[in-house]
């Protein structure tokens, strides 16, 4: 066993103090172009070297810009490059653009996103419950003394602490949607300890504005978008 | 030959400038080939659309 | 034929193959051969190339022979006469529908057809911006009752239709629709355009091609009424257009043919309602795309330019006289 490893890396050191003349002179040789010189290191003769005379360069005058001067032409590929890349960018926009699009609310849901409920049908003290969204919404006509009575509670001190002004665009109207913000029950109207909103799941009590007043749940209950687009009609949504 | 060099100058020396010039023009583009292809697509199809016809019916319940 | 053509081609396998096997006997002997010997191995080089593809086409072609026809379960007759094409304008390439058509052939529908035949994938918002005004669609959607969601008693109640609806069916359901027509189900119009072979032409050619009387010698069953392009000839809905039927209120004249094309259109818009937008954003891809080859054919020529002119330069070899490569080959005898 150490005998052959002994060979083999005798033959190995042969090898390399053997071949290393030969490329190294092979490279001068590229380097050059001295046909004496691998001639005289070299065991091998090649027959493809040639007969060691300078080497004619070829003339490229037909592809050569007639013009002259370099800008011109620069700026040219440079645009072709430059309008090709504003294009591609514009359909790999396009591209993205639509697969985003795709994920989009479909036209059948967009259509349902909006109720417009008739303000008129609702007499003052009343609620309303409609649904939106699968969501009921309450829409409560409130009266003098109620409107009155929310604008003086101190809202500072309350758990979810908001003015009744934050809370509705027209004073009469209060638009809120009805979820308890605790589990999600819906609570329960001119119920309550305050006059407004009991949830009878848990036991929340909201204000005649929808905020929490005592109970369990952490939040007045949620204001959604909506407007009054003309006189006697509210679209929700 | 003075225009050019200017142009390479201000647009494309720079590798970066290149690329803002590359990304506001294809904007610019879009913009154009829309309203370009759009415009084309109502001549060919003049009469046909419901922006073409919809002032006879718009009109109507006014007059009532 | 088939025979004789698999017997050629066989033979010429064989020619090919003994010609094949004393080309490697000869090498050896003899390095160059005459020119003679050389043409006659060329013709018969190419007869096992054309002998296998003739006996392959002739192979698929006799399978085909056997097994490859259509069969039909039912004659011309009973398919239906093929409709004519008509020169629909809508259908051109770059044209979107005719708006006034669609409008016309929505009344066609409201007043003749909806009797029978549902349109129920239709809402009335998309109606809007197509066939009429948003106020025109409300009223027309208010006319119509819906069901509410379930109030506080759970009972459904009725309120009238919006804009987000659906266009009213004739029928509560399809077994209700069954029985009021005799057992035959009018279908849903919605996608009727591309669920027909034949399309629009299939259902203008249906709703114009009903004969004065059955020709002598078509049997007509007994509540079924003749229409050569209906599958079967014998078709449950008997002829609805007729002359003036309708008042256009455009003050076109409303014949046969014109109410026909008209609800046809309108069918096709409402199978297809993305077809004006189709159309023209496939003109503008191809129009981008067109130019964007266009520009990688010039940057392809641009980058390989090197390439392309580069020129190689040879010098011939410089020989030593003394020897040749093949001398220092290891195996000199060849």
């Amino acid at each position: 066993m150490p005998a052959l490893a002994h060979t083999t890396r005798a033959i190995a050191r042969s090898w390399t103090a053997h071949q290393l003349p030969v490329a190294r002179a092979s490279c001068a040789a590229l380097q050059t172009r001295s046909l004496s010189e691998v001639s005289s290191t070299s065991s091998f003769d090649s027959p493809f070297k040639g007969d060691g005379k300078s080497t004619k360069i070829p003339s490229f005058a037909a592809y050569r810009n007639k013009a002259g001067g370099e800008t011109g032409p620069r700026v040219f590929s440079y645009f072709m490059v430059g309008t090709m890349g504003a294009l591609a960018s514009l359909g790999a926009k396009a591209t993205v653009q639509d697969f985003l699009v795709n994920m989009a609310a479909s036209a059948d849901v967009l259509a349902q996103a909006k109720v417009e409920v008739d303000l008129a049908a609702i007499p003052e003290g009343k609620n309303v419950i409609i649904k939106w969204r699968g969501k009921p919404v309450f829409i409560r006509h409130r009266t003098e003394s109620e409107i009155k009575e929310a604008e003086d509670t101190k809202w500072e001190s309350l758990r979810d602490p908001q003015p009744d002004s934050d809370r509705r665009q027209k004073p009469e109207w209060l638009v809120m949607v009805g979820v308890c913000t605790h589990l999600g029950c819906v609570p329960i109207g001119e119920a309550g300890d305050f006059g407004g909103w009991f949830c009878p799941c848990h036991g929340s009590h909201y204000d005649i504005s929808g905020r929490i007043r005592k109970g369990p749940a952490p939040l007045n209950l949620e204001v959604p978008a909506y407007d009054f687009p003309e006189e006697g009609t509210v679209v929700i949504g | 030959m003075a225009i050019s060099s200017t142009l390479y100058n201000i647009f494309l020396r720079r590798n970066t400038t290149m690329l803002a010039t590359v990304f506001v023009s294809a904007f610019g583009l879009q913009l154009a080939f829309d309203s370009g292809s759009e415009k084309i697509w109502n001549t060919i199809n003049k009469g046909r659309q419901w922006k073409d016809i919809k002032q006879r019916y718009m009109e109507k319940p006014e007059e009532e | 034929m088939l025979v004789r053509s698999a017997l050629r081609s066989a033979r010429s396998v064989g020619a090919a193959a003994r010609n094949a096997a004393s080309k490697t006997a000869s090498r050896p002997a003899s390095t160059s051969s005459s020119a003679a010997e050389e043409a006659a191995a060329s013709w018969k080089t190419t007869a096992l190339p054309a002998g296998a593809t003739v006996f392959a086409i002739g192979s698929v072609a006799w399978y085909f022979h056997l097994y490859g026809r259509n069969v039909d379960a039912m004659t011309p007759a009973e398919e239906g006469l093929h409709p004519a094409q008509y020169p629909w304008e809508h259908q051109k390439w770059h044209k979107t529908f005719d708006h006034g058509a669609l409008r016309r052939g929505f009344q066609v529908y409201r007043e003749v057809c909806a009797s029978c035949h549902s349109l129920a994938r239709i809402p009335y918002r998309s109606l809007v911006g197509n066939i009429m005004t948003v106020d025109e669609a409300k009223a027309m959607a208010e006319e119509n009752e819906y069901d509410t969601e379930p109030n506080d008693e759970g009972e459904i109640e009725k309120r009238p239709g919006k804009l987000s609806d659906y266009l009213p069916s004739p029928y509560k359901n399809d077994e209700a629709a069954r029985a009021g027509n005799n057992g035959a189900l009018p279908p849903d119009l919605s996608l009727m355009i591309k669920a027909r072979h034949g399309g629009a032409n299939y259902v203008f050619s249906l709703l114009t091609g009903y004969p004065e009387e059955p020709p002598a010698g078509a049997a007509v069953p007994e509540g079924l009424n003749f229409n050569p392009y209906f599958p079967g000839t014998g078709i449950a809905m008997a002829r609805v257009l007729y002359d003036d039927l309708v008042e256009y209120d455009d003050g076109t004249k409303a014949t046969t043919s014109q109410m026909a094309k008209d609800v046809v259109e309108f069918l096709h818009w409402s199978a297809e309602p993305e077809m004006d937008e189709r159309k023209k954003m496939g003109w503008k891809v191809l129009a981008v795309t067109s130019v964007l080859f266009a520009l990688s054919v010039w940057v392809k020529r641009y980058k390989w330019s090197p390439i392309k002119t580069r020129k190689l330069v040879y010098q011939p070899p410089y020989s030593p006289p003394q020897s040749s490569i093949l001398s220092k080959l290891p195996n000199k005898k060849l």
